[in-house]
């Protein structure tokens, strides 16, 4: 039974993206492609930002399109390079921000090795506009993983950081998904990334699906020349 | 700057001109506390229903993307720019006994000129737009992704508003309540005419003016100034230390 299915239908300029996902809990992902393929669009449908053309998305029980759910009943996390700290409140309460009571109560050892694993227990009480660049990213993947979301969306993230933090957040990332078990889908233009972050990979060129696999299988024998060349580099 | 500064502030002067004696006493006809009083109190119920109200439409305006909201501008915008005289004389026969909903109001013992209503509706009319305007700038400083964000993390749109567009636009809020408080306090030109009556300071001002002249007129201007400038600077002041403050 899989926990999301999708098909996304959506005229853009430049393309009309029409690709169909399924994926089982706690699969993970990669969406590989080149710029302007349509894969933030996809991910972008997924979290109710942008509202497809057509198709219909289904996350577990939930229908999330059509009609399109409201933005705060999805049960989903969504990361990208801009990390929209709240920035007049704290680390801490940025991190809480969308904890309600009840799973507050709960919440106290998850909160604490977020806070530990992310190294954000120096800067709990800071204002969220005064920390820097990485350590904001840092913040917001607390933020995004502190309700233990089912579907966890990636989209460049790590844009911007040094390979220390990318490094250290990936890893993260890995441990906390063998622990809470959500399914993740995750894109980025470096394939170094994804190959860590996602066992499987879907190949997106102008707006369509043109393989899904393993790495190994993309790479041994890759359904177009264009894709043969981005894995290439 | 200190030029400038010194020319804005000049008007100030008026207050030590030489109209003789100001008249303190309570010789003076009508009444200057009544107006203080009137003036407080409506124009306050007022600034209420220009929050209650204005704070939707101007959320509205900010955030809607269709092409109708150049006609909702345009209203409000027509509010802001009517000359207040032309204003209160339209209120007036809209509202007035000759047309359905004037005389549906009179039969349900609401009167429509000369009353706290028609003192209370037209500072309305006269200030709410004046609110939209600034509460929409204050409302459109806020990033959308900001609100996306605590959507997604599972806020409803009245809770997103509480947590982060009002805190975020909390001084272009105090700016907007300050502007319509100044608007609807000051008004004169439209209450003159809807409402002479329960007269508040501006319309008691003109008839102190007209019937014994400046030495009455200076002590009610005083309390006007006096009332009218302090609650602006401190709506802004506490904005600006709530809006330092607020980090939990």
């Amino acid at each position: 039974m899989p926990l999301l299915e999708a098909h996304i239908v959506k005229t853009r300029r430049s393309f009309r993206l029409d690709v169909e996902l399924r994926l089982k809990p706690g699969e993970r992902l990669a969406l590989f492609g080149a710029s302007g393929a349509g894969k933030s669009t996809i991910l972008s449908c997924l979290a109710g930002i942008e509202t497809p053309d057509a198709g219909q998305i289904r996350l577990g029980d939930m229908i999330l399109y059509p009609p399109s759910l409201p933005l705060h009943q999805r049960p989903i996390a969504y990361l990208t390079q801009n990390d929209w700290l709240f920035p007049h409140l704290t680390v801490g309460a940025n991190v809480t921000f969308g904890l309600r009571g009840h799973e507050t109560n709960g919440a106290g050892p998850w909160l604490e090795e977020l806070k530990d694993r992310l190294g954000l227990g120096p800067l709990w009480n800071e204002r969220a506009r005064e920390i820097s660049g990485g350590q904001a990213r840092k913040v917001a993947l607390a933020r995004m993983l502190a309700r233990r979301p089912p579907l966890v969306l990636l989209d460049e993230p790590f844009t911007a950081l040094d390979h220390p933090t990318i490094h250290d957040l990936v890893d993260a990332i890995v441990k906390w998904h063998a622990e809470l078990g959500f399914t993740l889908i995750a894109v980025d233009h470096r394939n170094q990334i994804l190959e860590r972050l996602c066992p499987r990979a879907a190949a997106i060129e102008d707006g369509r699906m043109v393989q899904e696999g393993t790495w190994p299988e993309l790479e041994d024998a890759p359904a177009t020349p264009k894709l043969a060349s981005l894995l290439a580099q | 700057m200190l030029a400038f500064t010194l020319a804005l502030l000049y008007p100030l002067v008026g207050l030590a001109a030489p109209v003789g004696h100001w008249r303190w006493d309570g010789s003076i006809p009508g009444s200057t506390m009544s107006s203080v009083n009137v003036s407080l109190v409506l124009t306050g119920i007022a600034l209420v229903f220009d929050i209650a109200v204005g704070t939707p439409v101007a959320w509205y305006l900010s955030r809607a993307s269709g092409r109708d909201t150049i006609l909702w501008e345009a209203a409000v915008l027509i509010s802001v720019l009517m000359p207040p005289l032309a204003l209160g004389i339209l209120l007036s026969l809209a509202f007035g006994p000759s047309l359905a909903p004037g005389a549906w109001l009179l039969r349900m013992g609401l009167p429509t000129t000369n009353s706290p209503i028609a003192f209370v509706a037209t500072q309305f009319y006269v200030s709410v737009g004046y609110y939209i305007v600034a509460a929409r700038a204050a409302i459109s400083s806020v990033p959308t992704d900001l609100e996306r964000t605590a959507a997604l993390l599972g806020l409803r749109p009245w809770q997103v508003f509480r947590r982060i567009t009002f805190p975020l636009a909390r001084l272009g809020f105090a700016a907007a309540v300050s502007l319509a408080w100044v608007r609807a306090l000051g008004e004169f030109g439209a209450i003159v005419v809807t409402s002479y009556y329960p007269s508040g300071m501006p319309v008691q001002i003109w008839i102190n003016l007209q019937d014994a002249g400046m030495p009455a007129v200076m002590p009610l201007l005083l309390i006007f100034l006096l009332i009218a400038l302090p609650l602006p600077w401190a709506i802004h002041l506490l904005a600006q230390r709530r809006g330092s403050d607020a980090v939990a």
